[in-house]
């Protein structure tokens, strides 16, 4: 009791986390992101300049379910509820009040954050494979509301047409412009993966997330407050994936119940998989690989949904922790669950 | 009045089907602690292996296709847990990866329904067209016989549970697996045994409906959903609880769907499930288990 200095300060405990290797990690991260940029600019092929944008979209969606998922541990499986709540919102907000389309992705967000909160509310009270069975019913009930919404023009099943381009600085950017939408898609996707691995989950709330996650009980013993954390998981995850949806919406002018669809959960469902959850940049990496696999696979249309369920199969049995967990055996897991 | 009195009935009957769905996910649920999210594909699955027999390949009658529905479906249980189940068992992410896997699961059984039969609808022939007549309410007697048929395997499966020697080991590793290993049960077969199980049950169900409503690839998550609020209600693990919160929920599926229209049923259904936690978490007969 009288030795106090025994007692590793807190300060220390955190700074394993934002300080060692911080500057490092960040300076080769936009340096990841300067080549992309540069290579955007090199390759005129408009093709290849299409797929990358879906990546840099896919990306904010699948680190932000990496970061309720695969570090706060809430097996929250509305990822893309949120990301249709985005891409709806923007859509009408822009198509309907008219607003300009950067500050519809913005409310986007902000609409983002309320559903995630309605979302994330119920799910306190429950635990575990509970929480994934609420959050995927809510994802199959939004498809009939949204045929329900027809009436206060939610376009129904065949979805809302027409969405603005995006307008920058008075210059209208339609989706032919491939180089344009994939450097502000770049610059949303780079922001925001930067902002949920490198400040959210390197600070004080990332730690909070990984306690919960690996020690429930003794994470609320050392004051960790799992209901606002919990929550706070939802939202900020919501945010993020419902601004990629407000950018989605923009970029190819179409929103379809589509979004709800087979298709996008399997894809997203393959890229955490893929990658491996929990660890940057497993996650991300995931997303590269299957968003371009999925393409290069589009000419075996009819089996890629088949091929697609088998791949989050073989890969969850014989690769667990996906791979990230193949290229670094040595590293520890950020923690266990 | 005559209506309400037929809503009720039709509402009844499904409750009774959805009660063996639900007693289906809850039997894998209690004695191995992992939610099967491809329940309802196994349902899809049951529909589909029926077609198959009874109008698509051969043309038995529809008895005799559910008879020989059974085995394929019971070896499609224990083929799941040996393959898919039991290698995730001893991960130390088991709880995140059983659930990964089964929902992908799922979806390999849809896409792979949907390539082999086609993505569109498919229907089965009822045992019978026949009415019945009583007093200006008419039912027809097919849904008399699923009521029947579905009562008649939650009894027979309550009966096996607590009186079979095999039912017993199931039941003692719900309630304590460690126990139970103790005791010389090998907890593998008895996973094995309440895979077989849930998938003979929630595959005769998509049978036995498949005549009401179309079998189409995508159309068990709505059972599926519907299993897990009826198993929330009724409290885990118990048979009673599902017995009752099955028909309470039917009926009341079926005055939604009567008053509001089919599209209404899913979110009607949700909003069940959270009223049910918000109020209730225990659910009506169970202990809640975390």
């Amino acid at each position: 009791m009288t030795d106090r200095t025994k007692y590793t300060p807190t300060s220390t405990i955190s700074s394993v986390f934002t300080g060692k290797g911080f500057l490092r990690d960040s300076l080769l991260f936009w340096a990841a992101v300067a080549g992309l940029a540069a290579l955007g600019g090199l390759v005129g092929d408009s093709y290849f300049r299409h797929v990358f944008i879906l990546v840099f979209i896919w990306c904010i969606v699948i680190a932000s379910w990496d970061l309720i998922l695969g570090y706060a541990g809430i097996f929250n499986y509305a990822q893309l509820v949120f990301f249709a709540v985005g891409a709806y919102s923007a859509a009408m907000l822009s198509i309907y009040a008219e607003i300009t389309p950067l500050l519809s992705i913005a409310c986007a967000g902000v609409i983002g954050a309320v559903v995630g909160a309605l979302v994330g509310l119920p799910s306190l009270r429950l635990k575990g494979e509970y929480v994934a069975l609420f959050t995927f019913a809510v994802h199959l009930a939004l498809p009939p509301i949204i045929q329900q919404g027809k009436a206060i023009g939610m376009g129904g099943k065949t979805g809302l047409l027409g969405v603005p381009w995006l307008n920058l600085f008075g210059f209208q950017v339609s989706t032919i412009d491939k180089l344009t939408w994939f450097w502000v898609s770049l610059a949303f996707g780079s922001v925001c993966v930067y902002l949920i691995y490198f400040l959210v989950l390197r600070g004080r709330m990332g730690l909070a997330f990984i306690a919960m996650r690996d020690a429930g009980t003794f994470a609320q013993a050392i004051g960790v407050n799992e209901s606002k954390y919990k929550l706070l998981a939802f939202v900020v995850s919501a945010v993020f994936t419902a601004i990629a949806g407000g950018i989605y919406a923009h970029y190819t002018s179409v929103v379809t119940p589509k979004i709800l669809g087979t298709e996008f959960f399997l894809m997203a469902m393959v890229m955490l998989a893929v990658g491996g959850m929990g660890r940057f940049p497993g996650a991300i990496l995931g997303v590269f690989i299957v968003v371009i696999g999925n393409e290069l696979l589009r000419s075996f249309d009819d089996y890629r949904l088949l091929f697609l369920g088998i791949a989050v199969v073989v890969v969850v049995i014989f690769f667990p922790a996906g791979l990230i967990g193949v290229l670094d055996r040595r590293k520890p897991r950020l923690g266990k669950r | 009045m005559t209506q309400m009195i037929e809503v009720l009935l039709s509402g009844m009957t499904q409750g009774a089907v959805y009660c063996v769905i639900a007693i289906g996910l809850s039997l894998v649920y209690g004695a191995s602690r992992i939610l099967n999210f491809a329940h309802g594909s196994l349902y899809t699955l049951g529909g589909y292996i029926a077609w198959f027999f009874v109008v698509g390949h051969y043309t038995l009658p529809l008895w005799l296709g559910i008879l020989a529905s059974i085995p394929i479906l019971a070896l499609s249980g224990v083929a799941i847990e040996r393959v898919i189940i039991r290698p995730l068992r001893a991960s130390e992410n088991w709880k995140i990866n059983t659930i990964m896997v089964t929902l992908g699961l799922a979806f390999v059984i849809e896409n792979g329904l949907q390539l082999v039969f086609g993505p569109g609808t498919k229907t089965i022939q009822p045992f019978t067209e026949g009415v019945l007549t009583l007093g200006g309410i008419t039912l027809s007697w097919y849904k008399i016989y699923i009521f029947a048929i579905s009562l008649g395997l939650v009894a027979a499966l309550e009966v096996f549970l607590t009186h079979s020697r095999y039912g017993q080991a199931v039941r003692a590793v719900s309630q304590d697996m460690q126990g139970a290993k103790q005791v010389g049960i090998n907890v593998n077969q008895v996973f094995g045994l309440a895979f077989a199980l849930s998938v003979v049950l929630t595959g005769i169900a998509g049978i036995l409906l498949a005549p009401v409503f179309l079998i189409s690839p995508l159309g068990g998550w709505g059972p599926f959903l519907k299993a897990f609020v009826i198993v929330v209600l009724g409290g885990l693990g118990s048979t009673k609880g599902a017995f009752v919160a099955a028909f309470i929920l039917g009926v009341l599926e079926a005055y939604i769907v009567f008053f509001l229209g089919p599209n209404w049923a899913m979110p009607a259904w949700l909003v069940m499930l959270i009223v049910v936690l918000m109020i209730r978490p225990k659910g009506l007969f169970g202990v809640w288990e975390n």
